[in-house]
């Protein structure tokens, strides 16, 4: 591994002050530095690590320092570490100079930012608020300052969402949602079409803010693990993996092999059954309804078999903080050994139905690209990142308890729907794999599923999870062994500006059908 | 004692129709391995719209209203005019193949309207759609039959033509027919009727702002519209003149065989509908395209004299 103290005096050599340097993990590095360098500090690292703005968040620490702090999180994978970039910005004067203009993946953090402590991104093109529409929310009312109260409801600012407009002779406006006729979340979909092709897209969320983070603010540790469950109903695991790996980090918890097999087995699953959802929408949104009800057979195994193993079809209330609640029995694994198996020879007739059908193959190929470029731009993430032939993959990059298991890191190259859809086939061969290598690993094993160390009263950490849909961060500072400031980001924050330019030039009703292929998250996005 | 046969006929046919579709979907949840809803499920439909309170937009005007009525009408008279149960049961004199045609350009037109009357951007799209689907259909359908019609030298009195048996270029016109016959009853490849889909949406994009006994009555029209492009089909693709004459039993003998030609019809498309997935709207006009060119084909066989 090559050493990471390089690229810290390389940046000091930017001219960059730096105050101090925290490696209290290995995969983990905190470069505090000034709060006038941060901009700098920032576009160097992006540069030098070819990385996008992972999470980007904000902390309210007056009391204890007089000044909110600010935090800029890179992943390097060359050196197989998250870097972290951390300054303080007086609370006399709430303002930074943003990273937008030269860093589309901090546009979003940013604005988010400005929205709930009231930080001002100086020189930031858009400043229109995410979560908390004026429709609701009034202005000057910040509710992750630790000084708001949660009350009763507050008087709207009134003022109209301004959606950007195109111009143009027979240009018109097809505006979707955020009320669906399916059983979807909440958006708000603007089209403008010339005809049916889309020219442009802007999408609107937000209409789920449930104020997460702030809810998770004072829930001991034990409830924030439940909490975290909930942030997204689809990656119930992936959210709690990641919230306890924060706090395993944070405790310096050494957890135990077993619990950790078995996690990576759970983490599988939830991908499998995932995917499995995902690709019986895909064929369902292009009205191909035999084999979306086949691949709905195979998700409902797949949730039976969790049900079976962990008493939760959607994996709650599995983990703990440093490991799991109940081992695997020896039949349990025997069961889950031969019922994926079985569900991997059914994919397989599945994968050849979808991939021989001519009228479906017309609908999927070509349709939706997003670009290599593009998606590298914007910073998307994960399956849809892997999809454009973007080669990220936590589980690459922090092996972990995936080390011995020859890991396979799937991508295409085209970027379509078809592409995003072979992403998914793939790695439910290799998932299945895994699990079968896990269950392996985890029948010879014996003792205790989880570690029983005291946990640290304070500190801060990131946790990280390649859930399915991507990387799925928490970065979470404990005092008190209360929960002072978790910053949830699920990868759907990331990739919904991926769909607002995959759909662009297709036909509107296309837009469906790409919009599957991502299955994206509306809570997980809007927190 | 005719006309009163023939007003029975429609009566039953129209009280029948919603069955046709309760049973494609019967025929499709069996292929797809689920139990499904029941056949009646679309009378209930009907009848919960029917016991429904009706919202109309205040920005429509009589168009909006009159649509339903219209459709409704103008699908039911289009009933007189294709062989149901019988050949012998159409309205002679009235009109031929053309006035049934137009009778569904009559309905097509209002719903068109109907569907930009209301200003929401769905309407509009769905009508666009509709029209531009449209103006592939007509043509494929007024050739196809023309040539079956041709056969007989008589488009008079309904599709008297059908009783003159098999030939080739009926069965090819039939090919065209019956692509039309998914693109008009809204099923895959062209259209989706399953669908919650707001954006992908043909036919029911125009009907969204319905609710109601309105709503009740535009559905009413297409299971109707649905039954007369069976038969039309049915009496191309089977031209067997069970019952030719207007006794009552030869008329019993002709519904039962009616019956199953539908039945027939029914069960490939449910099958058609369950193998492929839908099409990208643009390439439904290759695939109507290809149904033209069939028809036009029909016509060459037919002019060769087969």
């Amino acid at each position: 591994m090559k050493i990471f103290s390089g690229v810290i005096e390389e940046l000091r050599a930017q001219g960059v002050e730096i105050l101090e340097v925290l490696e209290s993990h290995p995969q983990e590095a905190v470069i505090r530095i000034k709060t006038e360098d941060f901009h700098r500090a920032c576009l160097f690292m992006h540069k030098r690590l070819s990385s996008a703005v992972m999470a980007m968040f904000a902390a309210d620490e007056r009391k204890a320092k007089n000044a909110f702090e600010i935090f800029c999180v890179f992943l390097s994978r060359e050196f197989q570490k998250w870097c972290i970039l951390a300054a303080d910005i007086p609370q006399d004067r709430p303002a930074f100079p943003s990273l937008a203009r030269d860093i589309h993946s901090a546009s979003f953090f940013e604005r988010e930012i400005r929205e709930m402590f009231g930080l001002e991104p100086e020189g930031h093109p858009d400043k229109r608020r995410l979560h908390l529409h004026d429709e609701v929310w009034p202005n000057g009312l910040f509710p992750l300052r630790k000084d708001f109260v949660v009350f009763g409801p507050v008087a709207p600012n009134g003022a109209a969402y301004c959606f950007n407009r195109v111009l143009g002779e027979g240009i018109f406006e097809v505006p979707v949602g955020p009320v669906h006729a399916g059983i979807i979340g909440p958006g708000h979909f603007r089209f403008s079409a010339a005809g049916e092709p889309i020219v442009n897209l802007e999408i609107r969320l937000g209409f789920t803010h449930r104020g997460v983070e702030k809810v998770f603010e004072h829930k001991t540790l034990d409830e924030a693990v439940r909490m975290a469950e909930c942030v997204a109903g689809d990656t119930a695991f992936g959210h709690s993996w990641a919230f306890c790996q924060a706090i395993e980090k944070a405790s310096a918890l050494k957890v135990p092999a077993r619990a950790l097999y078995e996690r990576a087995i759970c983490l599988e699953l939830e991908r499998l059954y995932n995917h499995f959802a995902g690709i019986g929408g895909i064929a369902l949104d292009v009205g191909f309804s035999f084999a979306a009800q086949f691949a709905s057979v195979l998700k409902e195994r797949v949730l039976r078999l969790n049900q079976r193993l962990t008493g939760s079809r959607y994996l709650k209330g599995v983990n703990r903080i440093g490991g799991v609640r109940r081992g695997f029995s020896r039949q349990d694994i025997q069961a889950l050994l031969c019922e994926i198996l079985s569900i991997s020879g059914d994919h397989k007739e599945l994968k050849q139905m979808l991939l021989t059908s001519v009228s479906f193959m017309d609908r999927v190929d070509e349709t939706g690209v997003l670009r290599q470029k593009t998606a590298r731009d914007l910073g998307v993430v994960g399956l849809a990142a892997r999809a454009s032939g973007v080669a990220m993959d936590l589980r690459k990059v922090f092996p972990d308890v995936y080390a011995g298991s020859d890991f396979r890191l799937i991508t295409q190259e085209r970027g379509d729907v078809l592409s995003r859809l072979r992403v998914r086939m793939e790695e439910v061969e290799e998932s299945a794999r895994l699990i079968i290598y896990f269950a392996d690993r985890l029948a010879d094993l014996a003792g205790a599923v989880a570690a029983n160390f005291p946990l640290a009263a304070a500190g801060c950490a990131l946790g990280a999870v390649e859930a399915w849909r991507g990387p799925v961060l928490y970065w979470v500072k404990v005092a008190d062994g209360q929960v002072d400031r978790c910053k949830v980001v699920d990868p759907s924050f990331h990739n919904w500006p991926g769909l607002a330019f995959a759909v662009l030039g297709n036909i509107i009703p296309d837009f469906p059908v790409c919009n599957k292929s991502f299955d994206l998250s509306y809570a997980g996005n809007d927190l | 004692m005719k006309a009163s046969l023939l007003l029975l006929q429609a009566g039953i046919a129209v009280l029948g129709a919603p069955l046709v579709s309760g049973f494609i979907r019967k025929v499709k949840n069996a292929l797809r391995m689920r139990q499904g809803a029941s056949l009646g499920q679309p009378y209930y439909n009907i009848a919960k719209y029917m016991a429904k309170e009706e919202v109309v937009s205040e920005a429509t005007s009589w168009i909006f209203r009159w649509t339903p009525s219209i459709v409704l009408g103008s699908t039911v008279a289009a009933l007189m005019f294709v062989p149901v149960f019988s050949f012998s049961l159409s309205a002679p004199g009235m009109g031929d193949v053309l006035t049934l045609f137009f009778l569904f350009s009559l309905g097509r037109f209002f719903l068109a309207l109907a569907g930009l009357d209301t200003g929401s951007a769905f309407g509009g799209m769905g009508s666009s759609r509709e029209m531009f689907i449209a103006s592939f259909v007509e043509p494929v359908a007024i050739l196809s039959v023309a040539v079956v019609a041709g056969h007989s030298a008589s488009p008079q009195g309904g599709l008297m033509a059908c009783s003159m048996g098999m030939s080739f270029s009926g069965m090819v016109a039939a090919a065209a027919l019956f692509m039309v016959v998914l693109a008009e009853t809204s099923r895959i490849p062209v259209d989706n009727q399953e669908t919650h889909l707001e954006l992908t949406m043909i036919h029911e994009a125009m009907l969204l702002e319905y609710s109601g006994p309105s709503l009740a009555m535009l559905e009413t029209a297409a299971h109707t519209k649905q039954l007369i492009w069976f038969s039309l089909l049915g009496a191309i693709l089977w031209p067997w003149p069970v019952g030719s004459s207007a006794a009552l039993s030869d008329i019993a003998a002709a519904a039962a065989f009616f019956v199953l030609k539908i039945v027939l019809c029914a069960v490939i498309v449910g099958l058609t509908e369950v193998s492929l997935a839908k099409m990208r709207l643009f390439r439904v006009a290759d695939f109507l395209g290809l149904a033209f060119l069939f028809s036009v084909l029909a016509l060459v066989i037919s002019g060769l004299g087969y």
